[in-house]
């Protein structure tokens, strides 16, 4: 009986490779290097093949690497978009084989089990896989096994695709270098040398029992996943939901009613989608071909995660007026861009002492004013300076508990967008008596303070002067709040 | 088994769940979410309260005072508060401002329309919506609100049983399709606000006031002062 196939793809040189595929303005012929910190120190993280044939290594400091090879070029590692890159990569091995994995940081794995006849055989698809991985400009070791961690083992080292026949892989990996083909920690590695024991094959004559005492389970671990004695799982990347749905028209349409119908369709289509998916539609894009060929695009977001069909349509409906149609759409396609976990509709149990997120017809309101108006939520703040006392939330988010002491002070209603200068032309026991304000005096027959803020240092950055807030009142009975900073006064806000 | 059951104690069973029922449908779309919104404790004076389910004006001849005033009786609706501004006012709501006169900001949600037509058309969505506890719009002088309209809102406000304000300036009297009209002026005050406070017009009533009032915010109630009207 023939078990499972696995075939791994080892990138050498992914980091660079991958960066270099963003940035194709880097010039192609030069090192490229990509450094980490570590500390207060800055470390080569990552190479391309011209650094590492001119002998650097990762790990050596960013300094020395950089006066041994004047010509390199230096770009801060990302590892997260290296890893996601890695994850785009394992999704489209699946052209090869349903089940394909991404081995961060620099491994593919696929289970090739009865996929290889379809390529023509494992060498075919291995070579054709190669090839097509340095199209794009990556370097690539493959190998087959029948154990996967044999595949991976053997990919890391030997250049020359190897492909071993089920049951050979304990001789196959023998004679591979612990290092790299087991990627083991250092130290364990320096204590295996100091035993005299390079290559797996002279782990392997070793009896088993002291290993483990000495080195412990890790090491038999990885052991017996390369010789195949032992199959951990593999953790198999699942493709991400296909949530776009396409209508093409055997005749062009471009009357509105024609339109909104066909969105209806499209819409409901898509929601069964996200349903199944257990979704939500954060933002939705329409695309119009018209056919002239040329292409129409309309966008709409929600606030909490969506699919009801009528209201998705509801938001819809404003952005289609702006569709111009001419001589009629042969094709539309609508896309959730952007989606969010959605439980099953009717869950919604409140969490305990939380205030509710705003949900049913309320979140449907704040969705259709959010198309055109700016909403926000005041969340407030632990702070005594005017301006951080609140910040502007998200409608949609659940409203946040109030501090206690919030909002006691005597504060203004109205806070001026922009302050608004005035002058103060008199003074009575170091208090404003009078103004001038928008053009005229104003005598004051109350004031209150001067209140000081001082600045929240805790914040850090340069602090704003400390505030003198005066509460004054015309005669008119109409009370204002002053501000005086700096040596300027201004209004900034009206009081009750 | 069905001729053996006395029928009195089942008639009796059934007359008790019809009256549970009609507590309860009575008490859903009615009850106390339909209750008129109290402005005096005293309802002698303009009876029990404003109506919801209708567009109110409050005509401020100071903008803090017709915020705050605006503040106490959007606090009284319970529910969701939005608060309709454009973005050419040059004033912002200040929501801490808001809380002494019992608006808390997890009632509130602001929105700001960058031309007038969109914060009337966000105005009228809003309170065709019974999700809403209530809906105000800042008017600001220039802007064009007629009885047109005003008549559009208080429709609107109708059909979703929303209770909605306008806050205008002083001058800015013209035709309009709101139940009510209120002034309110700031008066000279050593320490808790005071306003004079007039009802202007009422469908259906005789204008009232002015009186001299201020709030009481410990008891969220607008006290009577001795001397006023």
């Amino acid at each position: 009986m023939k078990g499972r196939r696995y075939l791994a793809v080892h990138l050498p040189f992914w980091a660079a490779e991958h960066l270099r595929q963003a940035r194709p303005d880097l010039p192609a012929d030069q090192p490229l290097a990509l450094w980490a910190r570590q500390g207060a120190r800055r470390l080569l993280a990552a190479l391309d093949h011209h650094a590492a044939a001119a002998g650097l290594e990762p790990g050596q400091a960013l300094a020395d690497a950089e006066a041994l090879l004047p010509e390199l070029q230096v770009l801060p590692a990302q590892p997260e978009a290296s890893a996601a890159g890695l994850r785009d990569l394992a999704l489209w091995a699946q052209r090869f084989t349903p089940i394909s994995a991404a081995l961060p940081p620099d491994g593919l794995l696929l289970d090739i089990t009865g996929c290889d006849h379809l390529f023509g055989g494992e060498a075919p698809l291995l070579a054709s896989l190669i090839s097509a991985l340095a199209k794009t400009g990556l370097s690539a070791q493959g190998a087959i096994a029948s154990a996967a961690a044999s595949a991976m083992a053997l990919a890391r080292v030997r250049r020359d695709a190897p492909i071993i026949q089920p049951g050979a892989e304990e001789k196959a990996v023998a004679p591979l270098p612990l290092g790299p083909a087991l990627r083991l920690p250092g130290a364990m590695l320096e204590d295996l040398a100091r035993l005299g024991l390079r290559v797996i094959g002279d782990v392997l004559r070793q009896p088993r029992a002291p290993l483990a005492r000495r080195f412990g389970a890790p090491l038999l671990d990885a052991l017996d996943a390369a010789t195949g004695r032992r199959a951990p799982p593999i953790t198999p990347i699942a493709a991400p939901p296909d949530l776009a749905v396409t209508r093409a028209l055997p005749e062009p349409i471009l009357t509105a009613e024609a339109i909104a119908a066909l969105l209806d369709r499209l819409l409901a289509a898509l929601c069964a989608r996200l349903s199944r998916a257990g979704l939500g539609a954060r933002r939705l894009c329409l695309t119009a071909w018209r056919v002239d060929g040329t292409e129409q695009r309309l966008m709409i977001g929600t606030g909490a995660p969506n699919r009801d069909p009528a209201h998705l349509a509801r938001l819809f409906a404003e952005p289609l007026t702006s569709l111009a149609p001419e001589l009629g759409f042969e094709r539309f396609t609508l896309h959730a861009l952007a989606t969010d976990p959605m439980g099953a509709e009717g869950q919604g149990a409140l969490p305990m002492g939380a205030a509710p997120r705003p949900d049913g017809v309320l979140a449907q309101l704040l969705d259709r004013l959010g198309q055109r108006l700016r909403l926000a939520r005041p969340a407030p703040l632990p702070s005594h300076w005017p301006e951080r006392q609140w910040r502007a939330a998200a409608p949609h988010e659940a409203p946040s508990p109030t501090p206690p002491g919030w909002g006691a002070r005597a504060a203004p209603v109205l806070l001026r967008r922009r302050p608004e200068a005035v002058q103060v032309t008199a003074f009575a026991e170091g208090a404003p008596a009078a103004l001038r304000w928008r053009g005229r005096h104003y005598a004051l027959t109350r004031a209150e303070g001067p209140l000081r803020l001082e600045a929240e240092w805790w914040h850090g950055g340069a602090l704003p002067p400390a505030r003198d807030y005066h509460r004054v009142q015309l005669a008119s009975g109409e009370r204002l709040w002053l501000c005086h900073a700096d040596g300027r006064w201004v209004v900034q806000g009206d009081l009750p | 088994m069905t001729a053996d059951t006395p029928s009195p104690p089942r008639s009796a069973a059934l007359a008790r769940l019809r009256d549970t029922l009609a507590g309860l449908t009575a008490r859903a779309p009615g009850g106390a979410a339909s209750a008129p919104i109290p402005v005096f404790a005293d309802t002698s004076l303009i009876g029990a309260g404003l109506a919801r389910g209708a567009l109110h004006e409050v005509c401020a001849a100071s903008p803090g005072s017709g915020v705050a005033f605006a503040a106490i009786l959007l606090a009284r609706c319970g529910g969701q508060v939005l608060w309709i501004a454009t973005e050419q006012e040059s004033n912002l709501v200040w929501p801490p401002g808001l809380l002494p006169f019992g608006l808390a900001p997890d009632k509130l949600i602001l929105a700001r329309a960058a031309r007038w037509p969109e914060a009337l058309w966000a105005m009228e969505e809003a309170l065709r919506c019974p999700a809403l506890g209530a809906a105000v719009l800042m008017a600001g002088s220039g802007q064009g609100l007629d009885l047109t309209a005003t008549r559009r809102l208080h429709l609107a406000a109708e059909a979703g049983g929303v209770f909605g304000l306008l806050l205008r300036p002083e001058g800015a009297a013209g035709a309009s399709a709101a139940r009510t009209r209120w002034h309110i002026a700031p008066l000279a005050s050593a320490d808790a606000p005071r306003w004079r406070l007039s009802l202007l017009r009422q469908r259906g009533g005789a204008p009232a006031g002015p009186w001299q009032v201020a709030f009481n915010a410990a008891t969220n109630t607008l006290h009577l002062e001795a001397g006023g009207g």
